[in-house]
């Protein structure tokens, strides 16, 4: 069977759409499919101790700055030293087995390594207490760490995540503010 | 689809789905304290410390920036008395020398040749039996220290009593022995004074190198600059060669080595053939009065008659002249004559010794001269040294070959070096004790006498170093159980004996501030010995006839007397005027490369006695012929002489034949030492004669709401120290990338000084990324990773940068500079560097920020206050090191600020205006040297 010119040159077209298509495709594909699947859905890393948050803000009524407490001072909101915790852990629920835990790090004199959570690139500037300053929550970038039993990241921290309420908020957009 | 839509969602899908691919177990952790940090320490903010600099004997105050607990920064304090916030390259390097990767951290044993650690009980018993040893044989036991200052000092004489050491007198290769000798000949003080240049309308320094090493550069380069601040003021330096010093006089005169003495005599006759200097003139020196001859000593020095006319009738005429002889023309032969001549001078001129001040002197006096040396030598080669003890000092680096103080150390029993790096003496050496840095130890210096200067531990030592004073210490006890020291620590030592010395009010300074100025006594300026200083007068022979050709050893504004050496940092940056970066050369005369068919570049061979020096040639201009210069550094050994009678190092020698033998690339990182008529520096003789452009702009024009950023930079003040580029480098982590980058270009300074010869002396010009309003680098972006923020600044988005590169081959400034490499920082020089900024990756580019992460920092505080960021709240670092103060950095939407105000109504110049790019950096002044 002969082909006309013309279907000739469709047949050509379309092949070659159908390469490119493909090629790009399949790209678009496997990056998606890798990219749901993993997207967000990290489990929450074991802690040296199960440091329970709902227990502290929900049951005690502790706000988030009594132990991270130059969240407003400094652009590091702080892990409490040891010493922090064993204000009340000295009397109180001395039995619990991760209270013993860490009543054996001060014991030991060893501080602790808690897995971090949160963390932007180094290349980023960011200060906890501008953000706080300006009325920015602690859960609109942590989300509801007060139920989380297990903290987890909720909230991508990308660029996009920023700028979006930077642009919402009226911040700055500038490059350099963030940057570094 | 369109193609731009397609590639669009590509990106979109690529970007939103990159933060999923992080890996698992990349987590990083966050330590926790045990107890809360005292002094007011937050997370990611920078605390401040005072503390002293120790790399050099002029002990200019510091302030140590410190992140998390590590010193990130040293910066001149603002109100230390000497320095006054200055900071000199080789003191910003300082910082260096903590975190190298070389630093010896314990003590060291060598069993065959090769090096063991030891512990320290171990290095103390072997310490000890030595000294034992030697004790019952009746062997002498020394210690030998570079210059100490301060409680150091005593506390080394008590020990040495204690246990029977013999302290020797202190070595320096800048001892300044013909200075301390003249001194003692004229007024009975074998000291260096303190020099009182603010309030001079005339300055003549002879041979010293006052912007270099000469004493106490920083503070000498703070009081110049004001002293210019007079329009009368007047600054003539005398020398054979071509410094740093003599580039930046007014009047540079350049006359013949060894004749400076016989310019000196005729000033004198000049001065004392006239009424009131006649007068002041004692009865033994009236013999001095000889009619002046002029022909003479213009014939004799080289210089023109009419040149020294004018000189003596500027010193005739000016109401507070200050003459200062040292560097160059006191190292060598007749330099005694030289330095009594001058001073001299300076009594006649300045009968109550107001601009010379012993009260104030620099503590010179413990510090003996090569004669010490060379007796030692002698005594180490006849085998009557048991122990030596070395400190902070290299006397087998820098003591004359003719010594062979190397080999003649083998003679001692026990060789022990108190180190912070390996060098020629503790390679000698058999035990090393490692020496912690000034960071990391209490302690205090006295640079000028009734000065103190704190040292206050701000970091742990590394490894098992430790200060010297608790070393001592340590020593005192074990040797003399019987009588141990009273102190249990150096800084129970320290303590006591600043109550000893400071009243309460004085103490708490020293605490709060890191200094003390404490009441000079009031005394008047010593009388002059005039029979003494006829006697000398009398017998010397005159001017010593100094052939030429000859070699000149310069000390080295970038390693000093050599100890600045292992500092990588010191290599990298450019000598000012050559600007060769790494490597050493020989500099010499147009006429001299000529005359012995030499190149730049050429290696050259000379013949120093039975020494061969193999070096590349630089091509000087501005030097004399005849007159060939090399560095200290560039010299493993010191082929030089000694002056038998003053112990004064001979830096002038003659040389032999001198030959082409080779070829070998030196990094000269300018590519010219001319303007070409660009008019990069505003001087008659280079207008810029370039047609201003009309601008063509791709973007927007911008509006600075708040904040208008700008750099002043007064050409009047700056020296070309360089200062500026070291702080530069530390400050944002510019990486030191070595030779082999140099040589090809690849520098990576933010911050260069470019000299200038187009006037027949350098002319400096500091360049950096010069922030334009109109940024050439901006539009041809292909990514937007150079763009032009609201507050003026050219910023440089490294995470969006692809490196084309098209930004910097669009910038007609040649400031971007782009990472070849991934600069790998070897441990521990890594927690040097400063987190308020990233360390770029390979294949981006880069420059200067104006220090924008400064910026931020004060941005923050005045938010927190509700306002807007005050004048003088943003000093960058290249501003803050600057010693002559010719940096200024403000924002020029306020009419209040110090750059406003220096700009005033004025157009100052800006370099390429002509290109309509508008740039933020300002030069102000140019001085035209004659």
């Amino acid at each position: 069977m002969s082909l006309s010119p013309a279907q000739k040159t469709t047949l050509r077209r379309l092949a070659l759409a159908a390469l490119i298509l493909g090629h790009f495709g399949f790209f678009i594909l496997a990056v998606g499919v890798v990219g749901l699947y993993r997207a967000g859905q990290l489990p929450p890393p074991p802690q040296p101790i199960a440091f329970p948050h709902p227990t502290h803000v929900l049951g005690l009524g502790l706000a988030c700055n009594f132990c991270h407490e130059t969240v407003e001072q400094a652009r590091g909101a702080g892990v409490p030293p040891v010493e922090k915790c064993l204000t009340c852990h000295r009397q109180i629920a001395r039995e619990r087995p991760e209270v013993q835990k860490l009543l054996r790090y001060w014991d030991e004199q060893q501080p602790i390594s808690w897995v971090r959570i949160h963390q932007l690139p180094e290349f980023i500037y960011f200060s906890h207490k501008r953000h706080v300053k300006a009325g920015v929550g602690c859960d609109s970038c942590h989300g509801p760490v007060a139920v989380m039993t297990e903290v987890r990241q909720v909230r991508t921290l990308n660029m996009g995540f920023c700028v979006g309420c930077h642009v919402k908020s009226g911040a700055s957009r500038d490059c350099a503010i963030c940057h570094q | 689809m369109e193609r731009r839509n397609f590639l669009r969602l590509l990106g979109f899908f690529g970007s939103a789905l990159l933060p999923g691919c992080r890996k698992e177990g990349t987590h990083g952790t966050l330590i926790s304290q045990l107890v809360p940090p005292g002094d007011g320490v937050m997370p990611g903010e920078a605390q401040w410390r005072a503390s002293t600099c120790n790399e050099c004997p002029a002990h200019c105050g510091l302030l140590v920036r410190l992140r998390e607990g590590r010193p990130v920064k040293l910066e001149g304090h603002p109100d230390h008395p000497l320095s006054r916030g200055g900071l000199c390259l080789r003191g910003q390097a300082g910082l260096e020398r903590r975190y190298h990767p070389r630093r010896v951290l314990a003590p060291r044993r060598k069993v065959d040749g090769v090096w063991r650690d030891l512990t320290w009980e171990q290095a103390w018993d072997l310490l000890a039996d030595a000294l034992h040893q030697d004790r019952q044989a009746g062997r002498r036991s020394v210690y030998l220290a570079g210059r100490t200052t301060g409680s150091l000092s005593g506390l080394i004489a008590e020990t040495c009593r204690a246990v029977g050491l013999e302290r020797l007198p202190e070595s320096e290769l800048y001892a300044h022995a013909n200075l301390r000798a003249a001194h003692d000949l004229l007024f009975g003080r074998a000291e260096l004074p303190q020099w009182q240049l603010t309030s001079a309308d005339l300055l003549l320094t002879l041979g010293a190198d006052v912007l270099e090493t000469f004493v106490q550069p920083v503070a000498f380069a703070g009081a110049l600059s004001e002293a210019r601040q007079n329009p009368e003021f007047a600054w003539w330096h005398a020398e054979p060669h071509l410094s740093l010093s003599g580039a930046n006089a007014d009047r540079h005169l350049g006359l013949r080595p060894g004749s400076e003495a016989r310019l000196l005599r005729f000033l004198l006759a000049g001065l004392v053939a006239r009424s009131p200097w006649r007068e002041r003139l004692p009865e033994d020196l009236r013999g001095l009065a000889v009619s002046p001859d002029l022909p003479g000593t213009a014939a004799a020095t080289g210089l023109e008659a009419q040149r020294i006319e004018e000189l003596a009738e500027a010193l005739r005429q000016a109401e507070r002249p200050l003459v200062l002889a040292g560097g160059s023309a006191t190292a060598q032969v007749g330099g005694l004559e030289t330095a009594v001549l001058a001073g001299l001078l300076q009594r006649l001129l300045d009968p109550e010794g107001a601009r010379l001040s012993f009260a104030r002197g620099q503590n010179y006096a413990a510090l003996g001269t090569l004669n010490d040396l060379r007796g030692l030598a002698e005594a180490l080669a006849a085998r009557e040294i048991g122990v030596i003890l070395v400190a902070r000092c290299n006397p087998v680096y820098n003591s004359p070959d003719a010594f062979a103080f190397g080999a003649a150390l083998a003679g001692a029993g026990l060789r022990v070096a108190l180190v912070d790096m390996e060098d020629e003496t503790s390679a000698a050496a058999d035990l090393l004790l490692p020496l912690a840095h000034g960071l990391e130890t209490w302690g205090d210096a006295e640079p000028v006498a009734g000065v103190l200067s704190l040292f206050q531990p701000l970091a742990e030592p590394f490894g098992e170093a430790r200060g010297e004073g608790d070393m001592l210490l340590e020593l005192w006890r074990r040797l003399r159980p019987d009588a141990p020291p009273a102190a249990r620590s150096y800084r129970d030592y320290l303590l006591a004996a600043w109550e000893q010395r400071l009243v309460d009010q004085q103490l708490g300074d020293l605490a709060r501030q890191g200094w003390v100025e404490l009441p000079a006594s009031a005394e008047s300026a010593p009388a002059l010995r005039a029979s003494e200083t006829a006697a000398v007068l009398g017998t010397a022979q005159g001017p010593a006839a100094t052939a030429t050709p000859g070699l000149l050893l310069t000390p080295s504004l970038r390693h000093f007397d050599g100890r600045g050496r292992p500092l990588a940092l010191l290599s990298e940056i450019p000598e000012p005027l050559t600007t060769i970066s790494w490597g050493q050369w020989l500099a010499l005369s147009e006429a001299d490369a000529r005359n012995w068919r030499l190149k730049e570049q050429d290696v050259a061979e000379l013949s120093l006695g039975g020494l061969r020096l193999a070096l590349p040639v630089k091509i000087q201009p501005g030097l004399a012929a005849g007159v060939l210069t090399v560095s200290r550094e560039a010299l493993a050994g010191l082929p030089f002489a000694a002056d038998e009678h003053t112990g004064e190092l001979l830096a002038w020698r003659d040389i032999g034949q001198v030959r082409r033998v080779g070829r070998e690339r030196l990094p000269i990182l300018a590519g010219s030492t001319s303007q070409h008529g660009r008019g990069i520096i505003p001087d008659p003789v280079h207008q810029d004669a370039h047609p201003v452009a009309t601008r063509s702009e791709l973007y927007p024009e911008h509006d600075h709401a708040h904040y208008s950023w700008a750099l002043v930079i007064d050409l009047d003040r700056c020296t070309g120290c360089s200062a500026c580029v070291a702080a530069c480098y530390i400050e944002n982590n510019v990486p030191v990338v070595g030779r082999r980058d140099h040589l090809k270009g690849r520098e990576m300074s933010w911050l260069r000084i470019e000299p200038y010869y187009d006037s027949g002396r350098p002319q400096f010009l500091p360049m950096l990324c010069q922030h334009c309003h109109y940024a050439p680098c901006e539009p041809v972006c292909p990514v937007y990773a150079a763009y032009h923020n609201p507050e003026g600044l050219n910023v440089q988005v490294y995470q969006r940068c692809v490196g084309t590169r098209y930004c910097s081959n669009n910038c007609p400034y040649k400031v971007r500079r782009f990472n070849w490499w991934e600069h790998r920082r070897e441990a521990p020089l890594d927690q040097m560097l400063n987190p308020d900024l990233v360390a770029r990756d390979r294949g981006v580019m880069e420059k200067c920020t104006f220090c924008i992460q400064r910026i931020r920092v004060a941005r923050d505080r005045a938010k927190d206050k509700g306002r807007l960021i005050a004048d003088g709240e943003v000093v960058p670092a290249c501003a803050q090191s600057c010693p002559a103060r010719a940096i200024s950095f403000g924002n020029l939407r306020d009419p209040e600020a110090r750059v406003s105000r220096l700009i005033g109504d004025l157009d100052p110049h800006r370099v390429f205006a002509g290109l309509g790019t508008e740039p933020s950096v300002y030069y102000l002044g140019c001085r035209r040297p004659a």
